[in-house]
């Protein structure tokens, strides 16, 4: 039986029927991972998303055009050897691009997550192990903006945040000279990172809270303070390591999610703007021509289909694994 | 009763304001100047007249502080009075009339199909748990709900309209029991379906379990009518909730599917004042969204009790 020192896990969370089996001792994780591999359809999609994650790395190096290199003399182009899936209105290269794309889902996601799980924790860990009226206001705004639609929120902060954010970026370039400013793509990811962050965070600190709670009464925490541990210890080192099981599970189904919102704001032309490809707005290009060159709708959206896909039957995989209360 | 709702009412009304002024605060902020918007598209050098700019704000009062013009928003908007669009020449009002039916046809009619198709289904799904047909419900219901609407739609375009040739290509809106509809509805119902599955197959499950059922079953009744007569009852109250939120959730989706099928809704007529950065019509189609949204989730607070007497009996108890 190994303990785990490093996540601080409490004896009560080991399974006491292993004991005394012969098998080599394992952890928890090692546990819950081999739960999870057996699953098909997790391993499919952790493969697909390992792709992606390459693809988002390394794409740009391996792909045979450039995804912004225009070929006017041929637009629109079927599928074929020399472009796999085809060209579009500007004769760019569509595998190219969708490639591309996924450099941009992964970023903006990745930073989404890191970003809506960390004001989640925040949140979540004052308000559940504070209580009162910290806990009462806290708990209202994030209601309030659960309550609130998603897309018309984004919607409103995306709309209003570029005009300011653009004329800002103006202004630095006629300071500075800088040619950065003039990088729209910037304030592209920065506005579509803001609005997904500000309607991702509340799951998290409603889940954070719970978790908070429940373990803020058991006899560790307890026996911590009557150690005279200061109370940001506490959080840190016993609260927010037995709370975190469940925020990597919606971590997870945040990635798929926050993929999904930035396709959507792109799609809608107020997220990441061509000539950046983003799957979002490869449909919404493709969607004028679709009767012509379907190629063009078809590409972007299978991608971003058996990706959001991925990342949903990833956190199934990963809830079924990871929640031990489920199991029967 | 009547505590209850008023209490209810209560409670949304400062949440209410505050979003209001949130999304007032951000338009006024944000978006930039209403007056040069305005005059932009027009000929001529209005816009950049600085004199005549402030002659115009002056007389739409637009110079006033932002709480000022905040109050005199609220109370116009109290009144069912928009303001006017900055960019065409008619009053937000009368936009939305004109597209708002259409929106609220399709999401009345997803929701129906989402009820009739996704209840039967959950049944079934709970009936055979972990069997064939539930692993396979399930399976279909988690890989609907990770797919949005926005690849659904384009793709089954593609596929139907194209390759097979099945359905002529929808676009515009003639009212929902035409060809043009079947695919708009189609797509819409798609995704919350598997919402409604998921939360029908778990009522029943538990259900299933509890002592009553097994009385029915001792009883010698059918199958049949313990599921519907007995079974279903405690479980609907939660799906109809269920449904109050995909309805929202149809009403705010709306974008998408009337891009795609160019169907002349709120969700299209909110792109294109996005397009055209019409922002007095956008704030309209916002504000008109979240009110449908709003009473919504104030009528299923309200019914909820109403359809589930445990809670109501719970109410009784607790004063």
């Amino acid at each position: 039986m190994t303990l785990n020192t490093e996540m601080q896990m409490p004896p009560t969370q080991i399974n006491p029927l292993e004991e005394d089996t012969n098998t080599k001792p394992f952890s928890i994780w090692q546990d819950s991972f081999g739960r999870m591999m057996k699953n098909k359809l997790v391993v499919i999609s952790l493969v697909l998303i390992i792709i992606l994650l390459f693809m988002a790395i390394f794409g740009p190096y391996i792909t045979p055009y450039d995804y912004l290199a225009q070929d006017l003399t041929k637009r629109n182009e079927s599928p074929s050897a020399m472009h796999w899936l085809g060209t579009d209105q500007l004769g760019r290269d569509v595998f190219s691009r969708v490639i591309y794309g996924a450099r941009t889902a992964s970023l903006v996601s990745l930073l989404v997550v890191f970003l809506s799980s960390l004001i989640g924790l925040v949140v979540g860990s004052i308000a559940g192990y504070v209580g009162g009226k910290v806990d009462f206001v806290l708990m209202w705004i994030t209601d309030l903006i659960m309550a609130f639609p998603y897309l018309i929120l984004g919607v409103v902060i995306s709309v209003s945040l570029r005009p300011p954010l653009t004329e800002w970026m103006e202004d630095r370039f006629l300071a500075t000279g800088n040619p950065i400013f003039r990088q729209t793509s910037f304030v592209d990811v920065f506005i579509v990172i803001i609005v997904i962050t500000s309607t991702a965070w509340p799951p998290y600190a409603r889940l954070v809270r719970s978790q908070v709670m429940m373990v803020r009464g058991q006899n560790y925490v307890t026996a911590a303070r009557a150690l005279g541990l200061s109370q940001m210890k506490i959080v840190r080192k016993y609260i927010i390591p037995n709370s975190i099981g469940p925020v990597i599970v919606q971590m997870s189904a945040g990635l798929g999610s926050a993929m999904l919102t930035e396709s959507a704001l792109s799609f809608l032309g107020i997220g990441i703007r061509p000539p950046i490809p983003s799957w979002g707005n490869m449909i919404q290009d493709g969607l004028l021509v679709w009767r012509t060159a379907p190629h063009l709708l078809v590409a972007p959206a299978v991608v971003l289909g058996l990706m959001t896909v991925a990342f949903s039957f990833l956190g199934d995989g990963l809830n079924d694994a990871l929640n031990p209360k489920q199991w029967k | 009763m009547p505590k209850y709702i008023l209490l209810r009412i209560a409670r949304w009304i400062p949440g209410v304001i505050l979003l209001l002024l949130f999304v007032y605060a951000l338009m006024f902020y944000g978006a930039g100047d209403p007056v040069r918007l305005m005059f932009l598209k027009e000929p001529g050098d209005v816009a950049w007249d600085t004199e005549r700019m402030n002659a115009i704000r002056e007389e739409l009062g637009l110079n006033r502080s932002f709480l000022v013009q905040f109050g005199e928003y609220i109370g116009k908007v109290f009144k069912g009075d928009l303001g006017n669009s900055l960019v065409q020449r008619r009053s937000v009002n009368d936009m939305i009339k004109s597209t708002f039916p259409v929106t609220l046809q399709i999401a009345l009619a997803a929701a129906f199909l989402v009820g009739l198709f996704g209840i039967p289904l959950g049944i079934i799904a709970a009936l055979n748990q972990n069997g064939f047909w539930d692993n396979l419900i399930l399976g279909a219901a988690l890989f609907v709900w990770s797919i949005p609407s926005f690849v659904t739609a384009p793709l089954l375009m593609v596929l139907l309209c194209l390759n097979f040739k099945i359905l002529p290509v929808p676009y515009g809106w003639k009212g929902v029991f035409t060809v043009n509809a079947i695919l708009p509805l189609f797509v819409a119902s798609f995704r919350p379906m598997a919402l409604v599955i998921r939360q029908t197959r778990t009522g029943v499950i538990s259900v299933l379990s509890e002592d009553y059922i097994r009385t029915a079953k001792a009883k010698g009744l059918s199958g049949f009518t313990i599921v519907v007569k007995h079974a279903l009852r405690p479980v609907l109250t939660p799906v109809v909730t269920q449904l109050g939120i995909v309805f929202s959730n149809l009403i705010s989706g709306s974008l998408f599917i009337e891009i795609i099928f160019g169907i002349p809704g709120i969700g299209r007529l909110m792109k294109s004042s996005i397009v055209d950065s019409d922002y007095s019509a956008l704030m309209g189609c916002v504000l008109v969204i979240l009110a449908v949204i709003t009473l919504i989730n104030l009528i299923i607070d309200i019914i909820y009790p109403l359809l589930d007497p445990r809670l109501r009996a719970q109410q009784v108890r607790e004063k």
